[in-house]
């Protein structure tokens, strides 16, 4: 029940008393001092009344706007189709690439076995199996368009991501326990994978590090 | 003292395709017999039943990878002398002297050629 309305009725029923005979002046003053009190927690409940009320429209607003946010996120579309259709694309490059690397591995592996005793045969033989080469490098092409449409997916999931969290104003939480765990592993282990634009350390200078003795000047020289 | 080029061989990769290729590398050299393993853990078991004169592995492997293989090779009595050549992409500067200090003969980043391994192999084991 409303405060107001609670007030109302405590007023009320104040009121009816003070209509009955009541002699003694005690108790009319005890009713004076609960009118007294009423219209002060009146005032009191009502501005609280008013405060929640903000408090509410606010969330509620809150709510409206998170709930738009989420649907210009598009989330069934990113679960339903973005990230299955990356995934389908990724796996098919993987089995484009297998597949070329087989058709590959295969013809030089049988021109290595065969002996070159009539060469005119061995000619005809290299020449086939260099074309069939050339065709399964076909793979490169439709490989690059599907990583093409992968990295386009990607960056539209982190278009819409960003957008979210700027308007929500989302922080990231602390990782998980098992992310946590993981990352010390790859650590712990060295597993950095392989670098962007070839190796980090040239085979050279790894030549140079494993003849070097190693010491503590010369691992500290490395990190310079 | 002549590198024994029937000693046997062990190539570690998780990639079918990166062991055919030291496969064949491997042959073109000169050494034909070549046992392969998926990962640490299969490599050292194999490693227990039967002595190489070489393991040559890759580090990112599931679930043992190559340096914790390495690590466990160089402490355990019966295989710690086994020359071991690591042929990975890790390329960082801490793998290479995580290796070097777990006591890798040599060291290989991918993608490399046969040129590389050749030479790699003969400062492992002596010219062959």
């Amino acid at each position: 029940m409303p405060a107001a309305e609670v007030a109302a009725r405590v007023r009320e029923s104040l009121a009816n008393l003070k209509t009955k005979d009541l002699k003694d002046g005690q108790v009319m003053e005890v009713l004076s001092l609960a009118q007294q009190l009423t219209d002060t927690m009146q005032l009191f409940f009502g501005s609280l009344d008013k405060s929640i009320h903000s408090e509410f429209v606010y969330i509620a607003d809150y709510i409206a706007r998170t709930r738009t946010e989420i649907s210009k996120l598009r989330p069934n579309d990113i679960k339903e189709q973005r990230i299955p259709t990356a995934g389908a694309e990724l796996e098919a490059v993987v089995t484009d690439t297998e597949r070329a690397t087989e058709t590959i591995m295969a013809e030089a592996e049988g021109l290595l076995d065969t002996k070159p005793d009539d060469l005119a045969a061995y000619k005809a033989q290299v020449d086939d199996a260099m074309m069939r080469i050339i065709e399964a490098c076909s793979f490169q092409d439709l490989s690059g368009q599907r990583v093409s449409k992968v990295v386009e997916s990607l960056r539209h999931v982190e278009k819409r991501v960003s957008r979210f969290a700027a308007t929500m104003g989302v922080h990231d939480a602390e990782a998980d326990e098992d992310e946590i765990a993981e990352a010390e592993r790859k650590k712990k282990l060295h597993l950095n994978g392989p670098a962007l634009g070839g190796p980090e350390v040239k085979q050279e200078a790894i030549d140079e590090m494993i003849a070097s003795d190693l010491d503590q000047d010369a691992i500290d020289s490395l990190f310079d | 003292m002549a590198v024994e080029m029937s000693m046997p061989i062990l190539v570690v990769d998780d990639y079918k395709t990166m062991i055919r290729i030291i496969r064949n590398l491997l042959t073109q050299i000169g050494f034909e017999n070549v046992d392969e393993a998926s990962d640490g853990t299969e490599a050292f078991e194999k490693m227990k039943k039967q002595k190489y004169g070489l393991v040559i592995s890759d580090w990112n492997m599931e679930p043992m990878t190559g340096y914790e293989l390495l690590q466990r090779v160089r402490a355990d009595d019966t295989t710690k002398t086994v020359p071991f050549i690591m042929v990975t992409a890790e390329s960082k500067t801490e793998n290479v002297i995580a290796a070097k200090k777990a006591g890798v003969n040599n060291y290989i980043v991918k993608p490399f050629n046969a040129g590389t391994l050749k030479a790699k192999m003969a400062a492992v084991l002596g010219d062959f």
